[in-house]
């Protein structure tokens, strides 16, 4: 579960960051928060909702309902029926789409300022009264294996990041992917994507965000008049982290057709909320962020083992996995690979950060947050994602000064916690004899 | 887009639906004819003149402290020598390994210290640098920039490592089976024609690439006079000025107009290529025939049109492919515009046994709009929802930098972003039919498959004759 945020004190608001987010915040009687930001300077609105869903809050049996059902918030509700909510927005000047995370569902509109009453009937109307019918959820099924496929079955990196979650994880649900087990994805009935969604998508586990050409105050009234009566559900079941402590290295070896070995290794890291992990953000820089990071430079152009190297720490709402995913050239050893990464890894442990890359990672962390925040999109989103990660969006504004405030004394203890091999797994893949091997996979998809 | 690096995967967030059409289209606008609560502004531009000969452009805009710089070099991959594909996008990667003053340690510092991004993209007819900065360091990273075209050194050591691992991402990118059939799309469709390979270049061209290539593409493609600055963001046009004479002074070389193509109206059509990797339990599919060139008269009839058909997410392509039947999770249909000629193509995928019906269904829906093209209302619809939209594409200081850059390159005109959406929005029915008549595959397309050959080349009968390649032919 989410450890206590980090202190406070340490944390202020960036001056510029602070000028951006003039918001205004209110909470309907039905639980449904709303934040709304200004910014006339082109004439098109962002609306984000954030539900508290993902695939975290799944079982087995029904791995991948948040995505499969994410798909079936676009077939119909009451006042607009099958295939009218992208109809009504498209013709309206607007466009949508959603993603899944394993702790989030994220639905999100880019339209023109005039049609926004449009949108809050649209999205209001599937809050309150969504139809979910056998056909469109047959079909829908479909579309999603095909998603799968493509993104998993026929996709080196999504076979190893599959193939890792089960070794990070032995109790969590980040164990299983996201899209979910192609058999559960066959077999989740209209009844569980209904219970789904009297669970989880209620007024009150969800965040409206809407950013762009409004004006707050007659925008606030247009949320209250489409959301206003929608009724307040029960609250979800809390999630329990069962996750027993990691031993000892855990290792796995796919065998698939392809030109080169490739190495995926993960770390087990902290909650989003745990202060190590803004610390683990500037490793994270230091290490794969340019080409005169650490390991890019030492992988890719000192030892030339790699062409690609690349460091994934994102944030959850449970503790997470630190990802380095490498691709390799074809006539790379994949375990000297390895031990260059565990060598720098080590050498971060021990020595920690110059005083340069420091300031650079820090330089860096705040030039990708102003890049973020151009667009309402992106100011909409990252308020979104922090609050639903770090409990409060304000929480954003404060990211530069704790990066800012950190010492090299905090890096080295970081990743002398986290890197090492009682908290690793390692998939690797190695290019199969012959390319037969095609013949025997996935033969018993049900088409 | 020559991109080698697979970026890496996030864990969570398959997005519900596949992301529709991107192939570059010049810029879209908006602003209304229908009532927004604003209008669409871009900030004034200002020109001026290197000593040197270089354009710069120069817009001011707020409020993020954040500077887009975008030097355009008009010598893409159809300036490639011919028994050297791939060059003009691997010199233009190598410009940051080196300059005279500067190691590729010592610039990558420089850059990424202040944390500001570079970036190399190319395409057929350009390449492009840029540069996006926090503001304070704006006059350091154009005098980098400057640098970078100017004196790069291109050093020896550079060049082979470079060569190495663009060899290496070849042969990966075989097991990544969208790149491998728009890369065999590309070629059959082209043939001969400069735009007949892959902006990457490939294997066999480019283990012959040496130092002596790229200092010459250098020399005598990428001058002053074919290149254009833009620069947008926190920063004054007088300040542009001043610092870009100081970046550029002195650069010389480069010829004084871009290399002239011949016509590429004649894409190849009829044929069936099927491009075997048995591994799979999937089929690329990739449809195409003639499209148009930038700056052409059809494009807003077009554009309105193919919205409809296969552009947005209640287009008929996806209501049909993916709604009513559920045979892939991705297909749209779109124009690929260049200098001298274009594409009007279909992209999607489906399982190895629906291979044929995803081809029969969409080819069907094509064939239905080119004999009546597109009626009035839903014609509407299609042009509201791009008007509508058209604003984003001036959110951001990089996308501002964009359209300016591509009006002035491409001859668009200057009123284009004003006259956008009214051009748009003045398509007539009519007009949908006589565009479709001539681009939607009125001679049967070709037709490009990857996916297993023992599976889907029976069911492809009818369709054309039928070539079978290993995909190791497109490395």
């Amino acid at each position: 579960m989410p450890k206590a945020p980090a202190k406070p004190a340490e944390r202020t608001a960036d001056p510029v960051l602070q000028s951006l987010f003039d918001v205004q915040e209110a909470t309907l009687s039905n639980g449904l928060k709303v934040r709304l930001l200004a910014n006339n300077q082109t004439p098109v609105v962002s609306l984000y909702t954030f539900f508290q869903v993902g695939s975290r809050n799944e079982r087995p049996g029904i791995t991948g309902i948040s995505h499969l059902f994410e798909h079936m918030m676009f077939n119909g509700a009451k006042k607009y029926g099958p295939k009218q909510f992208d109809k009504v927005l498209e013709s309206n000047g607007g466009r949508s789409n959603a993603y899944t995370s394993t702790d989030m569902t994220v639905y999100y509109e880019d339209f023109a300022s005039d049609a926004l009453e449009t949108v809050l009937d649209l999205e209001s109307d599937r809050m309150r009264a969504l139809r979910i019918n056998d056909e469109s959820l047959a079909s829908e099924r479909q579309v999603v294996m095909e998603e799968r496929r493509a993104r998993v079955d026929n996709d080196i990196t999504g076979m190893m990041d599959e193939e890792l979650g089960t070794l990070v994880w032995k109790a969590h649900p980040y164990r299983w992917p996201v899209i979910g087990w192609m058999k559960d994805i066959e077999n989740i009935t209209r009844q569980d994507c209904e219970q789904y969604f009297r669970t989880y998508y209620a007024p009150n586990n969800a965040v409206l965000y809407i950013c762009g050409d409004i004006d707050p105050k007659k925008t606030l009234a247009l949320v209250r008049r489409y959301y206003g009566d929608i009724p307040k559900g029960p609250a979800p079941a809390p999630v329990l982290d069962a996750e027993p402590p990691q031993k000892g290295e855990r290792r796995a070896e796919l065998r698939h057709p392809a030109q080169s070995p490739s190495v995926m290794i993960a770390y087990r890291g902290p909650a989003g909320r745990d202060e190590d992990t803004l610390i683990l953000d500037i490793i994270q820089y230091a290490l794969t962020k340019g080409e005169g990071s650490r390991l890019v430079k030492k992988l890719v152009y000192d030892t030339q083992l790699a062409i690609s190297v690349g460091v994934d720490w994102g944030w959850r709402i449970d503790p997470g996995a630190i990802l380095v995913f490498l691709e390799l050239k074809p006539d790379s050893d994949p375990r000297k690979v390895e031990e260059v990464v565990y060598e720098e890894l080590a050498r971060v442990a021990r020595e920690g950060l110059t005083e340069r890359e420091l300031q650079k990672a820090k330089n860096n962390l705040r030039a990708d947050h102003l890049r973020e925040l151009a667009t309402n999109s992106g100011r909409a989103h990252a308020m979104g994602h922090y609050e639903a990660l770090l409990g409060s969006w304000r929480s954003g504004l404060t990211l530069p000064s704790v990066y800012s405030a950190t010492t090299n004394e905090q890096v080295k203890a970081v990743a002398a916690k986290y890197f090492v091999p009682e908290r690793r797994s390692v998939v690797t893949l190695l290019p199969a004899p012959g390319e037969a091997a095609g013949e025997i996979e996935d033969g018993k998809d049900a088409e | 887009m020559a991109t080698r690096a697979k970026t890496l995967k996030k864990k969570a967030a398959p997005a519900r639906k596949a992301a529709p059409a991107k192939k570059a289209a010049p810029a879209r606008k908006a602003a209304p004819t229908t009532t927004t609560t604003g209008t669409l502004t871009l900030p004034t531009i200002h020109e001026s003149t290197t000593s040197s000969g270089l354009k710069v452009l120069a817009a001011e805009r707020g409020p993020l402290p954040l500077v887009a710089m975008r030097l355009v070099v008009r010598a893409g991959s159809a300036a490639d020598p011919a028994d050297k594909h791939g060059l003009a996008d691997f010199t233009a990667r190598l410009l940051r390994r080196g300059t005279a003053k500067m190691s590729a340690d010592e610039l990558d510092e420089a850059i990424e210290f202040v944390g500001a991004s570079f970036s190399v993209g190319s395409n057929e007819d350009i390449l492009s640098l840029f540069i996006t900065t926090p503001a304070e360091y704006f006059p350091d990273m154009l005098s980098i920039l400057g640098q970078l075209v100017r004196e790069p050194s291109f050093p020896e050591r550079e060049v082979e490592q470079s060569r190495e691992r663009t060899l290496a991402g070849f042969s990966n990118d075989l097991d990544d089976p969208s790149v491998i059939a728009d890369r065999a799309f590309t070629r059959a469709l082209w043939g001969n024609h400069p735009y007949g390979h892959d902006v990457g270049g490939s294997t066999a061209h480019v283990r012959t690439f040496t130092r002596d290539d790229v200092v010459r593409f250098h020399r005598e493609r990428m001058g002053p006079r074919v290149s254009l600055l833009t620069v947008v963001g926190a920063v004054s046009p007088e300040r542009v000025a001043e610092e870009a004479e100081k970046a550029f002074a002195g650069w010389e070389g480069g010829p004084e107009a871009p290399v002239e193509l011949s016509s590429g109206d004649s894409v190849a059509t009829g044929r069936v290529i099927v491009v075997d990797k048995p591994d799979q339990t999937q089929s690329q599919v990739r449809i195409g025939g003639p499209g148009y060139r930038l700056g052409h008269p059809d494009y807003f009839p077009a554009t309105a049109m193919n919205i409809a058909l296969g552009g947005g997410f209640t287009s008929r392509l996806v209501n049909e492919v993916r709604v009513e039947r559920g045979l892939t999770y991705g297909i749209h249909s779109y124009f690929d515009a260049m200098s001298a000629g274009g594409v009007f193509g279909i992209s999607t995928f489906t399982k190895t046994e629906t291979t044929r019906e995803i081809i029969d269904v969409s080819l069907a829906e094509v064939t239905k709009v080119r004999e009546g093209g597109i009626p009035g209302g839903e014609l509407k619809k299609a042009q509201r929802y791009l008007a509508g939209l058209y604003p984003l594409r001036t959110e951001t200081n990089e996308s501002v930098a964009a359209v300016i850059s591509d009006i002035r390159v491409h001859g668009l005109g200057d009123d284009w972003v004003e006259k956008f959406r009214d051009r748009l929005l003045a398509v007539k029915p009519k007009q949908t039919v006589e565009v479709a008549a001539k681009y939607l595959f009125s001679k049967p397309p070709l037709i490009v498959v990857l996916g297993r050959a023992d599976a889907i080349g029976k069911q492809l009968k009818g369709l054309g004759p039928v070539t079978v390649v290993p995909a190791s032919e497109y490395e």
